[in-house]
């Protein structure tokens, strides 16, 4: 990554950031948008700007940012390139979590704690599945693992909402398919707290990730502890997952598309794949959220609905570049 | 003439065609109901049938003594065998895609089955109705639909010159799902004097973002007391000015669960509170 590519990223993360606070179903003016900011404008416009737009935008950020890096460090932990955050049972575990909330009535401040909970009890299971099955530290096996205890989830998600009612359905659906609408100050300030962890653990352990590329044979004779590289990998992805997904719920194809589109921009040492999977994963959902508020009035989108819609072209467009 | 009218007229009076189009002979009261919607289940305390109804929905709550039927489940999708073993002569199902399949099941055990849709509050008279044909007391229907009627005639004109304050009736709040122009909860807001602000839209329940209610600034928020407390305690729900100025009036929720029997005592109780002073 050239230092040119490094600004442009910066830029479309700022500026995407920037329209994502000025657009909204009301219409707000440049003018009333850096009044609201700065709290001069009329008490309506300061409470849409600051309370509404501004933590639903950095939420947005945060969220792309934790699943690109995410995802960018378990592609290369992994070698695998379809490697992605939800797929260590990090999205099962939180949507059975925040499913069983929502089926029974929980209070609603509640649910993101109960899906974060589950979120690390399924990452936890995933981890002992793969140990118990003899490939500790396999990237496979424990992939594998992931997929048994996202499947697992699956069911048992089915099981809790057989008997639930209609909106309670509607509700636990909505969270499945993630959505920064509930944003506020302290989400903002928890995910902000999960992502400067786990991005600063994962950029740290990008040249072991880099060494791991060569075989895990030459990694170990290169002096590098691959069992504890790939664990330590696993676990700060898989919190950083766990950290989005509940505070938006689950935001499909960021954490498995960004890592591609940086590569294919020139990222190519881990600690450059990681860091600038995070701007772009950033920019892409505070984009993504722009069009779930705007595309559909008076209704929202579904954030990870949109991601999606945005991803599978790009990764169709990817597919035939790789082929 | 004479006679194929006549005819005409003893066909007509020995069936009746549910929501899904089927034929329910009238001929045989029924003596064991199962009644897998809550506003039939309600329907059918009305009309006097109540002491035959041996299985209902898990929702059930009205009337009190509904409680003591068996359970068979959230009525929707309903478990076949279950229904089949309360041996009823008469199922009652709501009439949706999902339930079709039900239905043609209970008809070849040879059970009549009988699936309607109640969503508006016309369905509600209409289905009375039918129902008093099938367990044998039209009286009963038509006093009972005559008296939600009047209720509800009574209220509109009561209100009708007031002024209509613009309501926000959430069904949900994380999505945020409002009542919507296809909800039968908008006419009762309509005649009790009130103004949806989003009667507009057709879904009965659809989705709203947080921008648009603000933009469409209600005046008030028809809610129940816990969904009040969560709100008016929340700094985003605080930029509505109706929750900031506390403008919630608190409804028994119960209300919005179907078109029943009490949709009229309902509309009224939502009148009373739209309007405080007014004499009904």
């Amino acid at each position: 990554m050239t230092p040119l590519r490094w600004t442009l990223l910066i830029v479309l993360l700022v500026s995407s950031m920037l329209i994502g606070v000025m657009f909204g179903t009301l219409r707000l003016g440049m003018h009333d948008v850096i009044n609201g900011l700065l709290g001069h404008a009329s008490e309506m416009n300061n409470s849409v700007v600051r309370t509404l737009r501004l933590p639903r935008v950095l939420l947005s950020a945060l969220v792309g940012a934790g699943l690109g890096a995410a995802g960018a460090a378990l592609q290369g932990a992994t070698r695998n390139r379809l490697a992605e955050p939800y797929l260590l049972g990090v999205s099962g575990g939180a949507a059975v979590g925040a499913v069983l909330a929502v089926a029974f009535h929980a209070p609603h401040a509640l649910i993101p704690v109960i899906g974060f909970a589950g979120a690390l009890g399924a990452v936890a299971l995933t981890l002992l599945v793969a140990r118990a099955a003899g490939g500790h530290g396999d990237a496979r096996t424990v992939l594998m693992a992931g997929v048994v205890v996202g499947a697992f989830a699956n069911a048992a998600i089915m099981v809790a909402l057989a008997n639930a009612d209609a909106m309670a359905v509607r509700g636990a659906l909505w969270w499945m398919m993630g959505s920064a609408s509930d944003a506020s100050w302290t989400q903002v300030a928890t995910l902000a707290a999960f992502v400067a962890v786990g991005l600063a653990i994962l950029l740290a352990m990008g040249r072991a990730i880099d060494v791991l590329a060569l075989g895990d044979d030459t990694a170990a004779g290169l002096g590098v502890n691959v069992a504890r590289v790939s664990l330590t990998v696993y676990v700060a992805g898989a919190l950083l997952a766990a950290g989005t997904v509940s505070a938006a719920g689950l935001v499909g194809f960021v954490g498995l598309l960004v890592p591609h589109i940086v590569r294919l921009a020139g990222a190519r040492t881990h600690r450059s794949i990681i860091g600038s999977a995070a701007l772009a994963g950033a920019a892409l959902v505070v984009f993504a959220d722009l069009i779930a508020r705007i595309a559909m009035p008076p209704a929202e989108l579904p954030l990870g609905a949109v991601t999606a819609i945005i991803g599978v072209p790009f990764f169709l467009a990817l597919l035939r570049r790789l082929a | 003439m004479l006679l194929s009218a006549c005819a005409s007229e003893a066909k007509h009076s020995a069936a009746i065609t549910d929501d899904f189009g089927d034929s329910i002979s009238v001929g045989a009261v029924p003596a064991r109901i199962v009644s897998l919607n809550t506003t039939t289940t309600e329907i059918i305390y009305a009309v006097g049938a109540g002491a035959k109804v041996v299985g209902r929905t898990a929702y059930d709550i009205f009337p009190a003594e509904v409680k003591n039927v068996p359970d068979l489940g959230p009525g929707l999708h309903p478990n076949v065998e279950a229904v089949l073993a309360m041996h009823p002569d008469l199922v009652l199902l709501y009439a949706s895609e999902t339930n079709r399949e039900a239905a043609r099941q209970l008809r070849a055990a040879g059970v009549r089955t009988a699936s309607f849709r109640i969503d508006r509050i016309s369905d509600f008279a209409r289905v009375t109705r039918l129902l008093g044909q099938l367990t044998g007391d039209t009286l009963a229907a038509s006093v009972t639909v005559d008296s939600v009627n009047a209720t509800l005639q009574r209220v509109r004109s009561a209100t009708a010159t007031l002024p209509h304050p613009k309501v926000f009736w959430p069904f949900w709040e994380s999505p945020i799902m409002s009542v919507g122009g296809g909800s039968f909860v908008n006419e009762i807001i309509e005649t009790a004097g009130g103004k949806n602000i989003f009667a507009e839209l057709p879904a009965p329940s659809p989705t709203v973002s947080f921008e648009e209610l603000l933009r469409r600034d209600p005046d008030v928020i028809v809610t129940g007391a816990r969904t009040q407390a969560k709100l008016a305690g929340d700094t985003r729900w605080r930029t509505l000015r109706a929750v900031r100025e506390g403008h919630f009036l608190i409804v028994d929720s119960t209300i919005a669960t179907g078109p029943g029997p009490r949709v009229g005592a309902g509309a009224e109780s939502v009148a009373r509170l739209l309007h405080p002073g007014v004499r009904f």
